[in-house]
């Protein structure tokens, strides 16, 4: 079983990217768990949200995931508070430039901001980003085709879908480890 | 055909409402419930359901509205949490009283104070005694089957039934869950035939009763409740039939020659399945005895299930302060065993996880346990 947290703020979109991300492993034939953490919710105040998927077993476990095996951090300032395996996998969104800690995770980075901004997503304070995470967490994990990604932020997003799916693919296109 | 979606429990529990012709819908929001309100509330707005929507100021009035909705004819829902639901006891002996089948859906969650909205059952298990049937589901696609089990179930017996699930740990925990296209259609659009308020006819509800009328009435309604044992497995069977999915009042997963059981209802049922997976790898012979029907009592399936059983663990995720977990008494009080150890365990949403299952079992094997105790994992 693998375990994914998907680590934000309050409106930048992780509970739903976290319900993609569920569907996505679901249309791969993956068992999958979706499970939002709630408290109190405000616009900016963290917000995480994690995934369990296993291929050809039930997922069983009902309580929450403590370290995950993979994250998607959508915001450096909250790198502090976030815990992963040994040798796990961290994806962070990242503008600027960024040095790798002495770490065993492997790190993956991506300027998600930038290309939500070139495509009009969200706005400067708050660009949506979460498209773009996801398609770039696509070629990190290697669990998923991109095709299957686009399926689902058709379905789940509608009309803007195609600037998301465009923000995806740049982003898969772009993403790179440290 | 019937498709697989990945749904939470809130939003598997409006679909099924969706497709239960059900005809009011009366209720109130309080988390962790909202969201299948919001959905049913949705799903009228869109004209996918032809459901008349009450809104009331209170859950107090949610169930009035129902009881009301109800003797008219009506097939109800209603759905609450908690505080909601305690704010509801005066009327749900009102509802099962009145022999009313309505349905409603509660998000298991902890009792304030402190204010807290995640997962316990304390807030259902204390209304074990208003006369409604409880079914307590495991998963989403427990809460999405059990809505129907209990439309069927309730009218046949006319008793009101109440289906339990965990907050957040079902409500919102998205997984796949099947959900029917229109195979459900013969089944559920089957409403028994009752007495019902007719205003050439009046009739009376609730009026007053002296001693030698009220008790009659009383082991009546109690004869009704637990004739829903059968009722629950006729109509349990029929869906099977449907489904492929047969759910009993008890289900039992492990070895059938097990020397413990663990006894448990709800999501941390779900969990114990890997207990129990753990403790047979370990050589020690387990079985999970999960409850899915509370009330009425299934007393002869736990004498089955427990029967040769040497430890019985039980897991409540509720507290009765002054005694301990509920199920464990009534497991022990009901069937007259001494070799029942209970934990009160989860509370307020806390985790319990496989590891803290084995950790239990093992130290009542060893008899480093011995008397009801706790599972608190900090220091």
């Amino acid at each position: 079983m693998k375990e994914i947290g998907l680590h934000g703020r309050g409106g930048q979109g992780i509970v739903l990217s976290g319900e993609m991300l569920a569907n996505v492993y679901f249309y791969e034939g993956y068992d999958v768990q979706f499970m939002p953490s709630y408290g109190a919710e405000r616009r900016g105040s963290p917000s995480n949200a994690y995934v369990r998927v296993e291929k050809g077993k039930k997922i069983y476990n009902r309580y929450t995931v403590d370290v995950p095996d993979m994250v998607v951090v959508f915001n450096t300032s909250l790198l502090e508070n976030i815990k992963v395996k040994e040798n796990g996998v961290v994806l962070l969104n990242v503008s600027g430039s960024i040095q790798k800690a002495k770490t065993d995770a492997r790190i993956f980075v991506v300027d998600a901001n930038t290309i939500a901004l070139s495509l009009n997503l969200g706005t400067p304070a708050m660009p949506i980003i979460n498209t773009a995470l996801l398609g770039a967490f696509c070629k990190v994990a290697g669990d998923y085709s991109f095709d299957n990604l686009a399926n689902v932020i058709s379905e789940k997003i509608g009309k803007n879908a195609d600037v998301n799916i465009e923000a995806a693919k740049l982003a898969f296109d772009r993403v790179r480890e440290l | 055909m019937s498709k697989k979606i990945v749904i939470g429990g809130n939003d598997a529990v409006a679909y099924a409402v969706k497709q239960s012709y059900v005809d009011v819908v009366s209720a109130y929001p309080i988390t962790p419930q909202t969201s299948i309100i919001e959905k049913i509330a949705y799903f009228i707005s869109k004209g996918e359901m032809e459901t008349r929507f009450i809104k009331v100021e209170s859950e107090h009035s949610a169930m009035a509205a129902a009881m009301g909705a109800s003797i008219a004819g009506s097939r109800v829902f209603t759905a609450t949490s908690s505080q909601g639901l305690l704010l509801m006891h005066e009327v749900l002996h009102w509802a099962s009283g009145a022999r009313l089948p309505i349905v409603m859906a509660n998000a298991n969650r902890s009792v304030a104070p402190p204010w807290s909205i995640w997962a316990e059952q304390t807030d259902s298990l204390a209304q074990r005694d208003t006369g409604w049937i409880q079914l307590y589901a495991a998963n989403s696609q427990e809460a999405y089957d059990f809505l129907f089990l209990a439309f069927r179930t309730a009218e046949r017996v006319r008793i009101p039934a109440m289906v339990c699930m965990d907050g957040f740990l079902v409500t919102h925990t998205k997984e796949p869950v099947e959900i029917f296209e229109d195979e459900i259609e013969d089944f559920i659009k089957i409403k028994e035939q009752r007495e019902v308020l007719d205003i050439d006819n009046p009739k009376a509800y609730g009026a007053l009763a002296f001693p030698k009328d009220y008790m009659p009435i009383k082991l009546e309604q109690n004869r009704a409740v637990f004739s829903a044992l059968e009722a629950f497995n006729e109509m349990s069977d029929k869906f099977s039939d449907i489904t492929g999915r047969k759910y009993n009042e008890v289900d039992v997963y492990g070895e059938d020659d097990a020397k413990v059981a663990i006894v448990t209802m709800g999501s941390i049922a779900e969990t114990a399945h890997m207990a129990v997976d753990v403790l047979n790898d370990m050589s020690i012979k387990s079985k999970l005895v999960k409850i899915n029907m509370f009330r009425p009592f299934p007393k002869k399936a736990l004498e089955k299930a427990l029967k040769n059983v040497e430890h019985i663990v039980v897991l409540d995720r509720n507290i009765s302060h002054g005694k301990g977990g509920i199920i464990k008494d009534e497991v022990a009080g009901s069937l007259g065993l001494n070799n029942v150890i209970g934990y009160v365990c989860g509370l307020g949403g806390y985790d319990v996880t496989e590891q803290d299952m084995v950790k239990a079992v093992t130290d009542v094997i060893d008899g480093k346990v011995k008397e009801d105790s706790y599972m608190w994992g900090e220091e």
